[in-house]
């Protein structure tokens, strides 16, 4: 239902765009929505990003997918759709004037009919104008500066600013002026504009002539009081001649001369005259412009056609990741589960009294020296049992790695188990389950247990070993701080009166 | 089916705590994947995760749990073992599989397993750091049983305290012979080259998409690199061009610096952000504050002076300082030799549009009015402070925790940026009020604008 309903309106708003292509609107907006995002800051979009990243396609579509998302959201399109509005009542006021002006100096040139037309003052009445805006035009593809090169451009520009109301108002031109520009087509669209303009003021100009050429009866000369006869005779051949080559009369030269006073012109010579006339409008009025016009209109679609967004303009380029982003995560399997420690089972079974037994599990060389060295040199207590292998009467069960050993060491406990066991670990390695089920082995094997984390000044992973001891089951006063709390606890005499010999 | 045609599918497995999620949130450039602790067992699940390129998913990974019991786990698969029965390696850990203990004991290995039997290869994540031992050593026997290639990655290649020659020399023993050398923290250049390079090697008929994609990862640095280049011309352009005219009465110019001053730290900060969106790091990696650089903390306000010193920027005699600090008084008539093609341009063009603009200028002049444009040191600093980021962006993965740190800049560009004249597009610049759109009354669409970023952009990547 939605789907239709957007259809709907998408389709009537196609319909009311007309002859402006889809996709320069959409270039509009995705313009407009980036002015304003640098502006004012970015827009929320997860949704819209969202459906631009479902929507497939490559960056630049996926950008103007969004831009289109969010302007319906925002009303920017509203907001471009009244600009063009209100651009398209300027223009037509425009227009009404330039017949009007084109009416107007086409009456004032030939004046009423009571003093006989000069024609020197009439063609620059006429034509001055059009020939200077023309010529500058050309003048302003060699220089830098200025706007868009046509005056009436920048006019219509500045009123289509003014009647903008908003505070969003001002996107719709700006973005349209950057669009052109980065095509470098602002002159070329500028040109069609004012040449559009000048077109329509010089057909007016030029119906207004024909029209009251036939109705009125005029008389032509010319009037010099520096030049010669002959000067002028030139000049009316000069301009005469490329409309005679489209079909204009040609006044002769006993004509020319004779148009000097007009009293003995015959009626066919003020035909002539005004056939004259009308060519030279014609031919260098009127055809210069649509030559501009059409050149500008050639120019500017191709180079409207080539229209891209440019994916690395600030506004656009942030979005990259965001609208492809390099990676979409797939979810997990399914929850994590309970972390499951192995049982805390407790010591049953016998103990042989006196045995104290050290033992390092995954120790690298650099402790396990150490410790060992410790081990042989803690002071001795008893004289017990005959088979201890170090003179402090600990037996050094070394450093466990493989499974062959942990398994040989287990063996051994459980068949001599221990009265006290100190086992070190390596507190720079992280302490994980298998090393948990160890230990937790290990403390059913012996009597009493603790835990030396070597080396003691490793204190980066201390708090997870310890964490992981808690779990295990061990109490906080059976982790020795340090190798001599260690060796101390596994040294005390269990029965503290027993006779020392 | 055809394999190469469904995309490849990679398990990132090791032992607890190696950095495998650390190492697939650098690959993947996504910096909130997953969870990343110096913990055991912080990933207790598997979590897919697809690579993109062109909009299309091309190898899929999966980050699964730490491998925390592997010696038991072998116990175990011997103990499931019939005598008089052979199997190999797979069909021993489907066994495992429907054992009672997988959904026990051996929970979390067992979804490892399985994910790696439904992958096409493991890569299997070592800390370089840890001493090669014998669980690791079984842990590899378990996971070489699923019968797929495994790729090993060194990762924390970048710490002290490395085991790299024990790891090799202990891989190769198990006949692992191409290792990738990776940092999650810091990553290599190289590193997911090698990592591509390698897989490649290993998975033949993949080997067409790994190149591609290696490719496409190039490529995307490239343009990373451009665009970023492209936000930092802007970003320059724009504080260049601003200029506020001002009477020439000390508060009324007191203020109008205060402004300047304003509108070109909003436009840096608005350019750090850019930045930082576009290599997909948040602001917050970035603190808006002072930030460290090599011991010494300085603040981060552009107009400091020991900002600009701990840049290596010569701050100039000339230079304004206290109130006035940052800016410089434009005498105007420097803009108006540089003006003068403007003017004609202005002339043959639009005539009264151009008089306008310069007529407003000239109007201020006879008022007594001064302008004010950001100093050039302070230009120099704004530019060496973007591209010390950028040098730090590309070189921060997203795997990284901390903020972002910033070394000095130590070379030619640099050497150029602070000594010699600006880059050529900063000079047409300053002339052209209408290039800033910090004043947005005044700021005119320009082609030349355009041109002069790009070629801004080409002048301070070289």
């Amino acid at each position: 239902m939605r789907h239709g309903s957007a259809a709907r309106r998408r389709q009537t708003r196609e319909a009311l765009n007309g002859a402006m292509s889809q996709r320069f609107f959409e270039h509009w907006i995705t313009e407009t929505l980036r002015l304003r995002e640098s502006l004012w800051g970015p827009l929320e979009d997860s949704a819209e990003a969202g459906l631009a990243r479902a929507g497939d396609g490559n960056f630049p579509e996926r950008v103007a997918h969004r831009a289109r998302l969010l302007a319906q959201r925002e009303g920017l399109d509203t907001v471009v759709q009244r600009w063009r509005q209100a651009a398209r009542i300027v223009l037509i006021a425009f227009m009404v004037l330039a017949v009007l002006a084109g009416a107007s100096a086409a009456a004032g040139a030939l004046g009423n009919g009571t003093r006989p037309v000069n024609l020197a003052m009439a063609i620059m009445g006429l034509l001055g104008l059009n020939l200077v805006t023309l010529v500058l035009w050309g003048l302003s593809f060699a220089m830098r500066g200025g706007d868009t090169g046509s005056l009436l451009a920048d006019a219509w520009l500045n009123l289509t600013r003014k009647l903008a109301r908003g505070p969003d108002a001002a996107l719709a031109p700006r973005a349209l002026l950057e669009i052109l520009s980065r095509q470098k087509a602002t002159r070329w669209c500028a040109g069609v504009l004012g040449h559009g303009v000048w077109v329509i003021a010089l057909v007016s100009c030029l119906a207004t002539l024909m029209a009251l050429l036939a109705v009125r009866r005029y008389s032509f000369q010319w009037e010099t009081t520096l030049l010669s006869p002959d000067t002028y005779v030139w000049i009316v051949h000069a301009l005469g001649a490329l409309p005679s080559l489209l079909g204009f009369p040609q006044p002769s030269a006993d004509i020319v001369r004779a148009s000097g006073n007009v009293q003995s012109l015959p009626e066919s010579a003020q035909a002539l005259w005004s056939g004259w006339l009308l060519g030279v409008v014609a031919v260098y009025g009127l055809a210069p412009r649509i030559a501009a016009l059409a050149i500008s209109l050639f120019v500017s679609r191709r180079r409207l056609s080539r229209m891209t967004v440019d994916a690395s303009l600030p506004g656009i380029a942030e979005l990259h990741d965001r609208l492809m982003p390099p990676s979409v995560s797939t979810g997990v399997d399914a929850p994590a589960p309970q972390p499951v420690l192995p049982g805390t089972g407790r010591h049953a079974g016998r103990v042989e009294t006196g045995r104290r037994c050290v033992l390092g599990v995954e120790l690298p060389e650099d402790v396990a020296g150490p410790l060992l060295e410790a081990a042989r040199n803690a002071p001795s207590t008893s004289a017990e049992a005959s088979d201890h292998d170090t003179p402090s009467g600990i037996t050094d069960l070394g450093v466990i790695d493989t499974r062959e050993q942990r398994r040989q060491v287990l063996d051994a406990l459980r068949s001599r188990p221990a009265e006290r066991l100190l086992v070190a670990c390596d507190a720079r390695q992280t302490p994980d389950r298998g090393t948990s089920a160890l230990l937790s082995e290990l403390r059913t094997l012996s009597q009493a247990m603790q835990v030396c984390l070597l080396p003691a000044d490793a204190e980066a992973r201390r708090a997870q070993w310890q964490k992981l001891l808690l779990q295990t089951g061990f109490e906080p006063d059976q982790i020795a701080a340090s190798t001599h709390a260690g060796m101390t606890w596994l040294m005390e005499d269990r029965n503290p009166e027993a006779p020392s010999t | 089916m055809n394999n190469a045609a469904r995309s490849l599918r990679l398990a990132v497995v090791g032992h607890t705590n190696t950095g495998k999620t650390s190492l697939l949130r650098t690959l993947s450039r996504d910096p909130d994947f997953g969870q990343v602790q110096d913990s055991p067992g912080t990933t207790r699940h598997v979590e897919g995760l697809r690579l993109m390129m062109g909009g299309s998913a091309v190898i899929e990974l999966f980050d699964t749990p730490g491998m925390e019991d592997g010696m038991a786990l072998l116990d175990y698969l011997d103990q499931l073992a019939e005598p008089g029965v052979r199997l190999d390696g797979p069909e021993r850990i489907q066994r495992f599989l429907d054992s009672p203990e997988s959904h026990r004991r051996f929970e979390q290995e067992a979804r490892v397993l399985r994910t790696l039997l439904e992958c096409d290869a493991g890569i299997y994540v070592i800390d370089a750091r840890d001493p090669v031992l014998g669980k690791h050593r079984d842990e590899l026997a378990v996971l070489a049983s699923c019968g797929h290639p495994l790729l090993p990655v060194l990762n924390f290649t970048h710490s002290p305290d490395l085991r790299i020659d024990e790891w090799r020399s202990a891989l190769s023993r198990l006949g692992l012979h191409a290792v990738v050398e990776f940092d999650t923290v810091a990553p290599p250049l190289d590193g997911e080259d090698q990592l591509y390079d390698k897989l490649a090697l290993l998975l033949d008929p993949h080997a067409p998409t790994l190149r591609a994609m290696k490719r496409d990862i190039a490529e995307q640095r490239q343009q990373r690199h451009a665009d970023a280049l492209l936000l930092v011309a802007e970003m320059l352009i724009d504080v260049a061009a601003l200029r506020l005219s001002t009477p020439a009465e000390p508060p009324a110019m007191e203020e109008a610096a205060e402004r300047l001053r304003r509108l070109a730290r909003q436009r840096e900060a608005r350019g750090i952000d850019a930045l930082l969106k576009r290599y997909n790091f948040r602001s917050a990696d970035f603190p808006q504050h002072s930030f460290p650089l090599q011991g010494e903390r300085w603040d981060m306000d552009l107009f400091h002076p020991q900002a600009l010193k701990d840049f290596g920027i010569q701050v100039g005699k000339g230079m304004a300082a206290g109130a006035m600090a940052g800016a410089t008084v434009d005498m105007f008539t420097a803009g108006i030799s540089l003006g003068a093609a403007t003017l004609l341009g202005a002339a043959a063009g639009g005539l009264w549009q151009g008089a306008d603009k310069l007529g407003r200028r000239l109007l201020g002049k006879l008022r007594g009015y001064q302008e004010l444009t950001v100093d050039d040191a302070v230009l120099r600093l704004l530019a060496m402070r973007g591209l010390a980021l950028i040098a730090a962006l590309e070189r921060r993965g997203h795997a990284a925790h901390g903020p972002i740190e910033i070394e000095e800049l130590i070379d030619d560009r640099a050497e150029a940026l602070r000594k010699e004249q600006l880059p050529e597009p900063l000079l047409e610049a300053r002339a052209s009020p209408e290039w800033s759109t910090l004043l947005e009354e005044h700021y005119q669409p320009s082609n030349r604008r355009n041109q002069a970023v790009r070629k801004l952009a080409t002048e301070l990547g070289a």
